[in-house]
């Protein structure tokens, strides 16, 4: 133990200590990896147990979840129920638009905090941080009742008219239901954060190359676009991932805004935990489709993912 | 079992085209419309899925159809029903639903529509549906506001249908040499028996989780062993000597039952049956489906039905799903023809031959669906004993049910005293019915 | 003139849709909120429909029992959860501060967790809990043991079981990176004074790390009482009501009840726990600053 303390920058460690490290890497993704094969089995395999390896490998599930996407009929399905594709396609356009707004909305906030005093600064800058803590449960109640009953155009109005002309539906025309209506609130939930992650981005910009650029003739817009936003990419990253996580698992205000065309997929998993019928292998597959993206985003830029996490908390 | 329906939709299809070609049907005015109809995710209705196509192909109207889990549904239709304009035209509603539709006026009344001599088919043959299903999931405003009685009035049509119902695992009971039980003393003593005589294997699989599933399975207890949540003035009886024995039946039957019962849903609590953990099954009907299909069951074959044991009285569960047309519907007539087309003796023996629970006397009695489902002969005789009064299905009954069934939960795996515990709920229903007016009268 | 004007308006531009969006979707449905609390508010009906009942709502909460276990299964949940992962967290990060090749392979599996939705880490801890298909029940089994009643007896164990293995990496990525900047002319003067490796951590490390550390803590404890979707997936609440989080107990006021207004209530009471819980630490962490830096002072002397 003492020695091992001691050569810090020495390669050589104690056996026990790759063991922990073995058995760390095993706890955290041990249980990704049993729901990745356990979404090749049939039901039959994973409630009998057949354990470890030994089963032969289906695609079935993902065929059954993807069953609205697919071009050909699928032999053990009456009909299909699961409407995977549809709700993957509505969850990719509410992620990528509220991601891209809320990225957009929150550096320039960011930067104003930052950067600019003014009148009720130190106002927006606390609001920020304390509505930062408001769980998506408390706002469950107001989002519903505004969205439904008073964020609403009347039919008989222009805009109103136009609306239910083009895109069908009947009724006034409410946020509820809309992928707008979900966006927004999406939006909102997350502008503090990345507000707080942007912020120490932004601080770390070296004062004097804005004012360089200033002294050239350019504007402020021209700075903060063309001085300052490429120079906190790094930043916009790790914002932009951690956007897109929230806005791509959440279920709790999507379930209460969404109707039958705007589900999203995890609405669509929870749904699938039907009380009739549990059935494993196509939930499992289901998470894995949605398990995905996230993932990916993981591997590819964990990098950015550690500083933003470490940005607000270890810097800030 | 597929080919099977394919030729019952070709032989009907047939015929309809026949007579569609000699006058103007009454589908014709509505052809090209489309409906948004609300279901819930539930064999009965998976079975409906396959049959919808058959609509739209005889008259031409469209169905589009949102299936949701049923405790979802009723959380969508609470919405959409409150809305001026609401996007379904015909919902699924769970029996218990059927107060808080009617007493909100968010349900229309079928009169007009059975008057209508242009919509209502007079071969429809009201009579045999089955009574009791009609009175306790259609009729409102009759005796107490929820049963037959002189003042009531149809709001909607029984499709789905279930009753509780038990089924054994034949080869465990003749290895043994055991008798199917017939009374509950019997029934909870082959429960605690089995586990002793097949080491592993739960008796009695019964849902027990927290909430609705735990109120539901002692409710299933509750009429036969002779209790009821009110007596006729409405005064909470939950916790007199039959509610106890019920709770205690129940108590019985989780701790004699397969391991983790207390957190058991309904899903699991068939999962556990289907996957031969236990040698018994009691709740309701439309699990036969499942029970004979090899892909999801490894007892195809080895169950047997017979009718929920007696306690002091037979009494199955009522329960199950009726159709109706919201009040704030777009395509009311439509609506209708559908509502009309889907419990019309031939769609009910379609769905019946589709895997779902018909609500017909004679489709229960049909050689052609008897000789697919060999149970159905039991279960038409099960919905005989099938008790309307089975559950207050009163407003106020989702917070009722919801304190009964957390309470419940305790008593199974916090070992909470059963007569405490069902004081405090026959305490806190007292209170609730206050509030909603129930002792105005008194 | 025109640019010196539109120079001073700059930061309001910039601050503009920020503050829209936040005052339209979260200032105006919390005062929305308030409003609604002090009312009787079914969800078919508008809120100008609705009853003022003054504080009846939160008064019925404040005597509900059901109310008040929520609450303390919620706290019980929150402080478990916070404590064990800071622990577990800060510990890791202790023994894993040293250079290993591949160490941001195991940071990337470390977060692997966090990054998938509860939705799924919910569905995918149910699997392993279940009681007979699950795989530790088949474990204990395939070992002679008897298998546990995981989501019943001890549901919320279980619970708080799966929400550390998903936000334990979080606590040890923002340790970890908490101990590699600090400075190193402490630890080095430590060492050569002779300090064991426990009193390193004692006395230099876990102070100096302290900023960190309770920002860290105040950010779990926030997100610790956000946590619906997991429980949801996993027990539904149940059994009883002994993993009904405030959060989930709100939404089932709400959906299941038809109860907006004290759907309300009970929001506003999370909301001011959480008030003073926030309130509480960063008090504390005034305090904790003006030692800590007064420690770093003694300690650079010390040089």
């Amino acid at each position: 133990m003492a020695e091992t303390r001691h050569d810090r920058r020495n390669d050589g460690q104690h056996p026990a200590f790759y063991a922990l490290l073995a058995a760390l890497i095993f706890m955290s993704v041990g249980p990704i990896a049993l729901m990745f094969v356990n979404s090749f089995k049939l039901d039959v395999d994973i409630i009998s147990g057949t354990s470890g390896l030994l089963f032969l490998p289906t695609i079935q599930n993902y065929q059954t979840a993807l069953c609205d996407i697919l071009w050909f009929e699928l032999e053990h399905l009456d009909f299909c129920a699961l409407k995977f594709g549809g709700a993957f396609i509505n969850s990719l356009i509410i992620t990528l638009i509220s991601t891209v707004l809320t990225l957009v909305i929150g550096c320039m906030a960011a930067y104003a905090l930052v950067r600019f005093k003014f009148m009720g600064r130190d106002t927006a800058s606390l609001t920020t941080l304390m509505v930062r803590m408001v769980p998506p449960a408390v706002l469950l109640v107001p989002v519903f009742g505004l969205w439904n009953n008073e964020f609403c155009i009347g039919k008989e109005t222009l805009v109103g008219e136009w609306i239910r002309d083009t895109f069908g539906g009947r009724g006034d025309v409410c946020l509820a239901g809309t992928h707008a209506g979900i966006i927004l609130i999406y939006v909102a939930m997350n502008l503090p954060f990345v507000i707080w992650i942007l912020q120490s981005f932004i601080v770390q910009v070296p004062r004097q190359l804005e004012e360089a650029a200033r002294m050239d003739g350019a504007s402020p817009y021209q700075v903060f676009f063309l001085v300052v936003l490429p120079l906190i990419k790094p930043g916009l990253a790790a914002a932009a991932i951690f956007t897109f996580r929230i806005a791509w698992n959440e279920y709790l205000l999507a379930s209460a805004l969404s109707d039958r065309n705007t589900k999203t997929v995890p609405i669509l998993i929870v749904n699938n935990m039907s009380e009739f019928n549990v059935e494993w292998g196509v939930i499992m597959a289901t998470g894995m489709l949605l398990a995905i993206p996230p993932i990916i985003f993981t591997l590819l830029a964990s990098r950015q993912i550690i500083t933003g996490m470490t940005a607000g908390a270890v810097k800030g | 079992m597929l080919r099977l329906l394919k030729t019952a939709l070709a032989a009907t299809a047939g015929l309809t085209i026949s007579a569609g070609a000699l006058m103007a049907g009454p589908y014709d005015d509505y052809a090209g419309t489309t409906l948004v109809v609300n279901f819930p995710a539930h064999p009965h209705y998976n079975a409906v899925m396959q049959i919808l196509p058959e609509f739209t192909k005889e008259t031409g109207i469209e169905v589009e159809v949102d299936q949701l889990p049923y405790l979802k549904m009723r959380e969508r239709q609470t919405l959409e029903l409150g809305q001026d304009e609401g996007e379904y035209d015909l919902i699924a509603y769970v029996v218990f639903s059927k107060a808080d539709y009617v007493y909100a006026d968010q349900l229309e009344n079928l009169a007009r529509y059975f008057m209508n001599p242009k919509l209502a088919d007079p071969n429809y043959d009201a009579d045999d549906l089955i009574d009791g299903y009609v009175y306790n999931i259609g009729f409102a405003g009759g005796n107490k506001g929820y049963l037959e009685g002189k003042t009531g009035s149809l709001f909607g049509i029984p499709y789905g249908s279930e009753t509780s119902i038990l089924g054994y695992r034949k080869d465990i009971f003749e290895k043994h040499g055991l008798e199917v039980p017939e009374t509950y003393d019997e029934l909870l003593e082959i429960a605690c028996k089995i586990p002793e005589l097949e080491p592993g294997m739960g008796g009695l699989s019964s849902r027990a989780a927290s909430g609705h599933h735990a109120s539901h399975a002692f409710l299933l207890h509750l009429a036969p062993l002779g209790g009821r949540i009110f007596d006729d003035q409405w005064n909470p009886i939950v916790n007199n000597e039959a509610g106890l024995a019920a709770a205690n039946a129940l108590k019985t039957i989780v701790d004699c039952g397969p391991e983790g019962a207390a957190s058991f849903g309904f899903g699991e609590a068939l999962g556990s049956f289907l996957n031969g953990d236990t040698a018994m099954f009691l709740d309701t009907t439309v699990v036969a489906g499942q029970i004979d299909d090899p892909a999801k069951s490894k007892v195809v074959g080895k169950v047997g039905w017979a009718l929920h044991p007696m306690g002091v009285r037979r009494g199955s569960q009522t329960g199950g799903f009726g159709i109706g047309i919201p009040k704030n519907a777009e395509n009311k007539e439509a609506a209708f023809l559908l509502m009309q087309w889907l419990t019309s003796k031939t769609g009910d023996k379609l769905v019946a031959l589709a895997g779902g629970n018909p609500s017909r006397f004679s489709t229960h009695a049909d050689p052609e669906v008897n000789a697919k489902f060999p149970h159905m002969a039991t279960f038409g005789e099960a919905l005989k004993h099938a008790d309307p009064d089975w559950r207050p299905i009163i407003p106020v009954w989702g917070k009722i049910n919801a304190d009964l069934g957390t309470t419940l939960s305790k008593v199974l795996t916090e070992d909470l005293d059963i007569q405490e515990a069902l004081d405090g709920v026959a305490d806190r229903t007292r209170a609730l019915m206050d509030e909603a007016g129930y002792y105005t009268w008194n | 003139m025109r640019t010196a004007a539109l120079n001073r308006l700059t930061p309001y531009v910039f601050m503009a849709p920020a503050a829209v969006v936040m005052i339209i979707a979260l200032l105006y449905p919390l005062l929305y909120m308030v409003y609604g609390s002090f009312r009787d508010w079914d969800p078919s009906q508008t809120i100008s429909e609705t009853d003022f009942v003054g504080f009846r709502n939160y008064i019925t909460l404040f005597y509900d029992p059901s109310f008040r276990e929520s609450l303390s299964v919620t706290l019980r949940f929150a402080f478990a959860v916070v404590t064990v992962e800071m622990v577990l967290g800060v510990g890791l990060a202790l023994l894993l501060d040293r250079k290993i090749r591949g160490m941001s392979v195991l940071r990337t599996l470390f977060i692997l967790p966090m990054m998938i939705a509860p939705v799924v880490v919910g569905l995918m801890w149910r699997y392993m809990y279940h009681p007979t298909v699950g795989t530790f029940n088949r474990f204990l089994k395939s070992l002679g043991l008897d298998g546990v009643d995981w989501l019943g007896q001890h549901a919320l164990l279980s619970v708080i079981i799966a929400d550390i293995w998903q936000w334990t990496p979080f606590i040890f990525i923002l340790s970890l990176a908490a101990l590699q900047s600090l400075p190193q002319s402490a630890l080095e003067a430590a060492r050569i004074d002779g300090a064991t490796g426990w009193q390193q951590i004692w006395h230099i490390k876990i102070p100096l790390m302290m900023p960190v550390l309770i920002v860290t803590c105040l950010l779990r404890l926030i997100d610790a009482f956000k946590v619906l979707e997991v429980i949801l997936v996993m027990t539904e609440g149940g059994p009883g009501l002994s993993t009904e989080i405030l959060a989930l107990r709100i939404s089932r006021t709400a959906t299941e009840f038809r109860e907006l207004g004290v759907a309300a209530a009970m929001s506003n009471y999370l909301l001011i726990l959480l008030l003073v819980l926030t309130a509480a630490m960063f008090g504390y962490t005034k305090i904790q600053e003006a030692r800590a830096a007064r420690l770093r002072a003694a300690a650079e002397k010390d040089v």
